[in-house]
């Protein structure tokens, strides 16, 4: 009999476990289901939709100038931006439903979305 | 044996209380640590649930639980408020995972299985009431995965304290005084 009571009970459930946390850990940062529409909406300025399919470069004049945003499909990034802190460059890739980046000198957000319906925002 | 209820209620009543009493305190200096991740901690007084369903059974566990979640949430000013909720979530869903183990142990499965279970329950639990009501945002479930690991590993270190709580010479007299004690 061992010191802490181990039966092969406990193995199975220890190998169910680590089974399950792999699982979420694959599920959750692999999703199937990724980005497929950019959003951009700029203060003042009707929310502009564009579909990730192929690779291309926009670019949208703000108050501050110009913010480059490069789209790939199922992903898009805010590539230039002038806000001299680089926030909105720093956001990355945008590639998982939900993701944004936002450059603020500019009064813009990048949002992209996949098929299921999301929040706009949150308060609590 | 583990496991055999005490005949006389009284004296169960008393072991609940003080498995109870327990329980709350250990929380109540757990909540006084500050964890480095939020929604991550020991979860150190579910050593005191397995203690009490090895020795008491499923029934004896589920007070002493639910009386841990009221008497600490009392104590910490946290009585129905969202932490309360979630802690009572977290406890429900545990307890209903042991109910279904149970009947497995000590013969097949030790405290540590049945403390990784518990633990990914009650982790799972709180993420549903959190995801669910709480917070409803579509990105919640990327902290799951980190949360369900933590939860294998404090649930696997938390059955082995158990495991040692129950070897213990003084509790395994206490497992054992349905007999001798007077």
């Amino acid at each position: 009999m061992n010191p802490i009571g181990l039966r092969w009970g406990d193995a199975v459930i220890g190998a169910l476990a680590s089974a399950l946390v792999i699982a979420a850990f694959a599920l959750a940062y692999f999703p199937a289901g990724g980005a497929r529409v950019l959003v951009i909406s700029q203060a003042g300025a009707a929310p502009q939709h564009e579909p990730l399919d192929r690779r291309r470069t926009l670019e949208v004049t703000g108050p501050a100038g110009i913010t480059r945003i490069e789209i790939e499909p199922g992903r898009a990034r805010c590539a230039e931006s002038p806000g001299y802190r680089n926030i909105c460059e720093g956001s990355g890739w945008l590639q998982a439903h939900g993701d944004i980046a936002v450059s603020l000198p500019n009064r813009l957000t990048l949002q992209v979305l996949g098929s299921e319906p999301g929040f706009d925002s949150l308060h609590y | 044996m583990p496991g055999n209820p005490p005949p006389d209620p009284a004296q169960r009543d008393r072991a609940i209380a003080a498995l109870a009493a327990i329980a709350i305190g250990i929380q109540i200096l757990e909540a006084a640590i500050p964890s480095p991740v939020p929604g991550i901690k020991p979860g150190l007084a579910n050593i005191v649930t397995l203690v009490a369903l090895l020795v008491l059974g499923w029934r004896a566990a589920a007070a002493v639980t639910l009386i841990r979640v009221l008497g600490s949430s009392l104590l910490l000013g946290t009585l129905l408020s969202p932490a309360f909720w979630l802690s009572l979530a977290g406890a429900i869903a545990s307890l209903a995972m042991l109910a279904v183990l149970r009947p497995l142990a000590p013969r097949h499965l030790g405290p540590v299985g049945l403390a990784i279970a518990a633990a990914l329950a009650h982790t799972s639990g709180q993420f549903l009431l959190a995801w669910a009501v709480i917070i409803p945002h579509p990105n919640l479930p990327l902290l799951l995965p980190p949360l369900l690991l933590a939860a294998l590993i404090t649930g696997g270190l938390t059955g082995i304290l158990a495991a040692h709580v129950l070897g213990d010479p003084r509790i395994q007299r206490h497992v054992r005084t349905r007999k001798s004690d007077p």
